[in-house]
């Protein structure tokens, strides 16, 4: 990793290039100048040592068999082994093709709605109006997936639910949406769109609040029609907002949402439905295999680690703005 | 150009604006300050908590099943610690993470003297194999109360032979199918006695329009989300009465899963049949099981294959309904003889996990002697009568030797009987049932109630056993859910018509080279060495 680069208070930047001088009294002048910087910092540190940093010890029962009573300290070391048990499972290529696609349609389908829909709201004149869509949208983020679940049972109930019939009626077919596997993704990322969507824009309407007016105005009389205006002033304003949240996104990726897949899944739709977060769940606490879930997690944080590195490295070299 | 660092970019609202980033960074810092102080401290006092030497008093955890746990000043716990002459201090956990609980706080320094396990899982005996639990094989018979008089059950409870707790016992013999009277009656029909009268009953109840409103919508079975193997779900039931056994079965001088027999694939053939001919809800894959009833109670659909316990759940939705007409609403039959024409009637283990003693908490065996004194102590008739019954002469008085609700209820009443259910869940009964059985409200519901009793105990006669229900495979432990799912999705899959009967066994097959074959290798060799 690149050493971090922080901004300081004072605008000035400590860390890859301490700007104090280090020639004559080195680290000490260095230090003794910015002593209240440090000590504002200290806190953060603390924190980030005390609770980030010394639970990691605990993903060392990724390399052992870890039972309950023995403590992480006493059970014994196991070396790769439940990696290797992991890598050679018959399940491993399915939980990553199913992690995969659902991650991708969640990232290729539900964030450009994000920002669709920041646009949209965007440009709208009418303030109240305005006002009272962004609350509306905003709400479905504040219920649970238990309740967004049983919503979608209550709608998509074989023969009696409304969106069954209604879905059914409009494509002349007889499917049940909730056990039907080729049904099941199309299922996640509608409720995924539903719940998170107008919470998402949040930060977009932020940064689309600091787009310099004028421009438009210029554009105005330059004769650009509303879409042109999104197109060569909008857009290019948040570019660097739309990055650093698709760099985040994408570090999330592998996080497909253990409650929502879990309720949603069935006997009939298991073969599409599982990914590493049930898996996990399901070998981990129900199974008692602590060690082995441990490692599925692990190596899903380090897939996370290298997606996060490697599109911030391609943001870098296509347009220079990356998120560190 | 911007630098966000990762850490602190979530927060954010204008990632644009450098001031606006310091300020929150400033105030993260302070609340992470006074996080990390606040967790210091609270550390420093959790510390040891070491129990008398003496016991005066017992630490237990137990689950509760009601909405919330009894107070811990309520009449119940007064008399129980009246009763035991020890401070009982009961730790109750809610019964959906009891066992991820179990595993934290065995994993803790704040362990008590007596767990309630609520089965043979995985993570339990893990633990128990690592030493956690004191082996109670050969103490038991010392304590009168502990004696069991079903040495079966105590066997079933063990793992491979040793008893690490004092089992809960469970009425062994609950399968019942439950149906509309009113429908059969109407349809001039028999209650079923086989599985091929249970499909004709069925049938006639999704056909010949059994409620009478001129249309065709209505079913005979109905069958929740319940789909894992060896649960005693419908599936298992229908699969026992065919002959496949309980679990495992013995062919040829080996123990075999009841799901590589052939009465197995002729269950479920039929299963698949009714399930063809909508005898059966077509979103029996994913109906929520706590739904159960009430297709049953409004007329959709007339059958329900489950425990005879929720006949007389049953019963009583009919009666909250109409207090007058509520008779004859609801029937019901025990386990149905297969197409051998034998009666294979389903067990269930006869027990619903044990009490067990972690050695971290009860250190020698003076102790444990004084634990088990004190759980001797539970297991007495006056202890058992309380835990299950509740106070005699406030929430119940004894008629013809039985426990009758005191009516009309005062609140001290209510309290006591909302207590109970969840102090029942430390009721042991090894020497079969010491308290009262309850007296039912009314003549029917009594009638019914002593039917269920003779039913059960005549199907008792004819249970099959599994008979690997003591050995624990490790094999099983490593990986024995995946292993089962394999075999469970299938037969869903099957009977939704998604896979053919080929595939049932191709997943059959599956389940044995992906480990089955160490588990059925396992079992055997433990069945042989306790033969």
């Amino acid at each position: 990793m690149a050493a971090p680069v922080i901004d300081t208070l004072a605008g000035e930047r400590v860390g890859k290039k301490p700007p104090a001088p280090r020639t004559g009294g080195r680290f000490s002048v260095h230090f003794a100048h910015y002593k209240w910087l440090y000590l504002l910092l200290l806190p953060g540190v603390v924190y980030f040592a005390v609770f980030r940093y010394a639970p990691m010890y605990g993903v060392s029962i990724a390399f052992k068999d870890y039972v309950p009573f023995l403590g992480v300290n006493g059970s014994p070391w196991v070396g790769f082994r439940n990696f290797e048990d992991f890598f050679a499972n018959p399940d491993f290529p399915r939980l990553l093709g199913n992690t995969l696609i659902l991650a991708f349609l969640n990232l290729g389908v539900a964030f450009p709605l994000t920002i669709i829909l920041a646009l949209l709201l965007n440009e709208v004149r009418l303030s109240i109006l305005k006002r009272t869509v962004q609350t509306l949208v905003y709400i479905p983020h504040f219920l649970s997936w238990t309740i967004v679940a049983s919503l979608s049972f209550l709608l998509f109930a074989l023969d009696i639910g409304p969106l069954f019939q209604f879905l059914n009626n409009v494509m002349g077919t007889n499917i049940d949406f909730l056990s039907d596997p080729a049904w099941f993704r199309p299922l996640i990322v509608l409720q995924e769109i539903w719940k998170n969507t107008g919470w998402g824009t949040i930060i977009f309407l932020a940064a689309l609040s600091t787009v310099d007016q004028d421009q438009y105005e210029a554009a105005i009389i330059d004769g650009a029609g509303r879409f042109r205006r999104v197109w060569h002033i909008t857009l290019p304003a948040i570019r660097s907002t739309i990055i650093v949240m698709l760099i985040l996104a994408i570090g999330q990726m592998l996080n497909t949402g253990f409650e929502q897949i879990y309720l949603m899944t069935n006997a009939l739709n298991r073969e599409v439905a599982d990914v590493f977060d049930t898996y996990v769940y399901f070998v981990g606490i129900t199974q008692g295999a602590y060690s082995y879930s441990t490692a599925v997690g692990l190596f899903k944080s380090l897939v996370g680690i290298v997606l996060i590195f490697g599109t911030n490295w391609l943001a870098k070299r296509f347009n220079q703005s990356g998120l560190f | 150009m911007k630098r966000i660092n990762p850490r602190d970019s979530q927060p954010f609202k204008y990632p644009n604006e450098v001031e606006w980033k310091n300020m929150i960074r400033r105030k993260l810092s302070l609340a992470a300050a006074v996080v990390t102080a606040t967790a210091l401290t609270l550390t420093a006092c959790s510390g040891g908590d070491t129990p008398a030497a003496d016991l005066t008093s017992v630490s237990i955890m137990a689950p509760f099943l009601e909405a919330q746990p009894p107070a811990a000043d309520g009449a119940v716990q007064k008399k129980l610690e009246e009763l035991t002459g020890k401070q009982v201090k009961i730790n109750w956990a809610p019964n959906a993470s009891y066992e991820d609980k179990t595993n934290i706080t065995l994993a803790g320094s704040d362990i008590p003297q007596v767990m309630v396990i609520q089965g043979k899982t995985p993570g339990f005996v893990k633990n128990a194999q690592a030493g956690a639990f004191w082996d109670l094989t050969d103490k038991l018979d010392k304590y009168p109360n502990l004696k069991t008089t079903f040495p079966d059950i105590q066997k079933n409870a063990s793992v491979n032979g040793k008893v690490y707790g004092v089992y809960r016992g469970r009425a062994p013999m609950r399968a019942a199918v439950m149906f509309r009277q009113d429908w059969l009656d109407k349809l001039g029909l028999q209650p079923p006695k086989t599985t091929e009268d249970l499909y004709k009953v069925a049938k006639a109840f999704t056909e010949q329009d059994p409620d009478g409103n001129g249309q065709n919508d209505t079913w005979g079975i109905t069958i929740p989300k319940w789909g894992a193997l060896g649960t005693n779900s419908p599936y298992d039931l229908i699969e026992e009465w065919y002959g496949a056994g309980n679990r495992w079965t013995e062919k040829d001088g080996k123990l075999i899963p009841s799901f590589e027999t052939d009465e197995f694939l002729e269950a479920d053939r039929f299963i698949k049949k009714m399930v063809d001919e909508k005898l059966i809800n077509p979103d029996f894959a994913t109906f929520d099981s706590t739904k159960w009833n009430e297709p049953f109670f409004n007329g959709k659909g007339g059958i329900i294959v489950d425990v005879d316990s929720r006949v007389s759940v049953l019963i009583n939705l009919f009666k909250q309904a109409d207090p007058n007409n509520f008779q004859n609403k609801v029937g019901f039959v025990g386990n149905l003889e297969g197409p051998d024409g034998k009666l294979h009637a389903h067990p269930t283990d006869g027990y619903s996990g044990f009490l067990a003693i972690p050695k971290a908490s009860v250190k020698t065996d003076a102790e444990l002697d004084k634990v088990l004194q004190f759980l001797n102590t539970m297991n007495g008739k006056d202890v058992a009568i309380l835990l299950n019954n509740g106070i005699e002469g406030v929430n119940f008085k004894v008629e013809d030797g039985k426990a009758a609700t005191i009516k009309p209820e005062t609140p001290e009443g209510k309290a006591v009987t909302t207590d109970i259910k969840s102090y029942a869940q430390l009721g042991m009964n090894v020497a079969g049932n010491e308290f009262y059985p309850v007296k039912q409200p009314s003549d029917y519901e009594q009638q019914v109630f002593d039917k269920r009793t003779e039913v059960m105990a005549a199907d008792l006669k004819s249970a099959v056993y599994n008979p690997a229900a003591p050995f624990v495979s490790q094999t099983y432990v490593a990986k024995g859910a995946q292993l089962d799912n394999i075999v469970a999705d299938a037969r869903i899959k099957y009977l939704a018509g998604q896979i053919d009967e080929q595939g049932l066994k191709d997943a059959i097959k599956l389940w044995d080279t992906s480990g089955g074959n160490k588990v059925k290798e396992e079992i055997n060799k433990l069945w042989q060495d306790n033969k």
